[in-house]
């Protein structure tokens, strides 16, 4: 291992010391995701004006956005991740990119739904082939990937290292996609609906999403922290340390 | 109209606004709630696994009769 | 060690076209499935000239896109059964190479007749001559980018046992940018339109991924072969 990495990481690096750092860390996100996301919603919902054109039904976008905002800050987390856990062979890497996917995927799916939502009564459609659209499906399709090659595999610690490959070639694809669908579009003359068409946002719109956004961050640190510690103790049943847990709980 | 009900018609948009939140909590609440269950049944196994580790150590030899 | 390059390669190559003449059979499937899959278009959408005019490329290219997909499976298949994908990688050559001739001997079995018989299948559905050569053009381009991406894939599934349905999972994301160029450069020759910057994309994605997807399918596989 390379000596310029501080001693710190690498002890951070070995299970039980993770486990213990993510249960520590764990509730302080959770309860900064709750109090963001409730300072936010009120925000949102109740104090922010109804736009001038669009309504009340403008308010989706306190979820909508900081949801496909999350959806690709959690793709490039995972990609990063992967690349740490392919090239130092780091356990916890592998734990942490392959725990992430499930996460953005959720929050992929919850752009596509609330963002169809949204269309329905802006655009009068459910869907349009727009190229944000487009690139969030195909974003969903790469994590349902990513998903699938890792439990295809029987070795889990294989699996993650092949499921981490798939997602940083997922990298390299998202920006192709997108600008293969932006040329596909003018070729077409699709109609170009711009859901952004007043790019000033008013400071009492804003800072709910922003807020919004900080929750969401909140959430999937929350989030990852538990996923992750329960796939350390699923890979790590056999040390004594999970034992002692197992047995602790079992005796409550 | 109350203040209440003014603030659940969204203007008109009710039936796509609340689904939306709705769906939002759904999904999350789904993330949140399935490591647990899934950390209960790692641990549930492991149990009995070390249960059934333990029963065979106290009896090293099946009863001859 | 760059004199034995050479005879490696064709060494290779010759082995995988010897084993796909040998199960010619296999061979026929894929074009016997594009055929099929163009013939009930018609049956679903009515002989309407301008109709099918209209979907003709975009339908030639998809079907063959699946039908290469179906044959994606079985790259390394008997390879890995037999154990000699495993010789492979611990041989003194670049892997990356052997891989890209292994893809090279894929390409010319399953996607050559294929294109040979993409003529046939667009003039089914009244595709205008003036747009043939274009078809064929982005045919020439796209398929050996799909056998390309697609065999990274295929190498990063070679450890699993089922694996069929979530190739095409992983292949659609892929593929999406092949498919609108390639079916972009047959709609603006249709129209009458200058299409020959879609397949210059087309080429210069093929002309990085002739250089990169060995390399990356080479890894893909030392990954799933690790064990």
């Amino acid at each position: 291992m390379a000596t310029w990495i501080p001693l710190w990481l690498h002890k951070l690096g070995s299970p039980p010391t993770f486990y213990r750092f993510a249960g520590a860390v764990m509730p302080w996100a959770m309860g900064l995701a709750l109090l963001f996301g409730v300072i936010g919603l009120y925000g949102g919902l109740v104090l922010a004006p109804p736009d001038y054109q669009q309504g009340d039904a403008y308010r989706i976008i306190f979820i909508h956005v900081p949801s496909a905002w999350m959806s690709m800050f959690v793709y490039a987390a995972m990609g990063v991740s992967g690349f740490v856990a392919l090239v130092w062979r780091i356990k916890l890497a592998e734990v942490v990119a392959m725990e992430s996917a499930p996460i953005g995927a959720a929050f992929a799916f919850i752009t596509l739904v609330t963002g169809s939502l949204w269309g329905k009564p802006m655009w009068g459609t459910w869907w349009t082939w727009d190229a944000r659209l487009t690139s969030e499906l195909v974003l969903l399709f790469l994590y349902l990937g990513v998903i699938g090659l890792y439990h295809a595999f029987e070795d889990r610690r294989q699996g993650a290292r092949a499921a981490s490959f798939l997602a940083i070639i997922g990298v390299i694809n998202v920006p192709i996609v997108h600008f293969s669908v932006v040329w596909w579009n003018t070729l077409h003359q699709g109609s170009t609906v711009n859901i952004f068409g007043h790019s000033k946002m008013p400071w009492e719109m804003l800072w709910p999403l922003l807020a919004m956004t900080l929750a969401t961050k909140c959430w999937y640190a929350a989030s990852l922290c538990r996923r992750a510690r329960t796939d350390i103790l699923a890979l790590e049943g056999g040390k004594d340390w999970v034992r002692a847990i197992a047995e602790a709980e079992g005796a409550r | 109209m109350s203040a209440l009900q003014h603030f659940l018609a969204m203007g008109g948009y009710a039936m796509y606004v609340w689904p939306a939140y709705a769906v939002f909590f759904a999904v999350l609440v789904v993330d949140g709630v399935a490591p647990r269950l899934r950390r209960r049944r790692i641990l549930r196994e492991l149990r009995g696994r070390l249960a059934r580790q333990a029963a065979r150590e106290r009896r090293p030899s099946p009863p001859a009769n | 060690m760059s004199a034995s390059l050479v005879p490696a390669c064709s060494a290779m190559l010759r082995r995988d076209l010897t084993l796909a003449w040998r199960r010619r059979g296999d061979m026929a499937m894929p074009v016997l499935y594009a055929v099929i899959v163009v013939v009930l278009f018609p049956f679903a959408l009515g002989p309407d000239l301008a109709l099918l005019q209209r979907i003709a490329g975009g339908v030639v290219l998809v079907t063959v896109l699946l039908a290469m997909l179906l044959a994606l499976d079985g790259m390394f298949a008997s390879d890995i059964e037999d154990g000699s994908l495993e010789q492979l990688v611990l041989a003194p050559q670049p892997l990356a190479l052997m891989l890209g001739m292994k893809v090279l001997a894929h390409w010319l079995t399953t996607a050559l007749p294929l294109i040979v018989i993409a003529p046939l299948l667009a003039g089914m559905l009244h595709l205008p001559a003036a747009a043939m050569p274009a078809l064929l053009l982005a045919l020439l381009l796209a398929t050996p980018l799909l056998s390309l991406l697609g065999a990274v894939l295929v190498a990063l599934t070679a450890g699993t046992r089922r694996s069929g349905m979530l190739l095409a999972l992983m292949l659609l994301p892929l593929c999406v940018p092949v498919v609108i160029f390639a079916a972009g450069a047959v709609a603006a020759a249709q129209e009458g339109l200058p299409w020959v910057a879609p397949v210059a994309w087309l080429a210069a994605a093929l002309i990085l991924c002739v250089v990169l997807a060995p390399l990356a399918c080479a890894a893909a596989l030392r990954i799933a072969l690790d064990s």
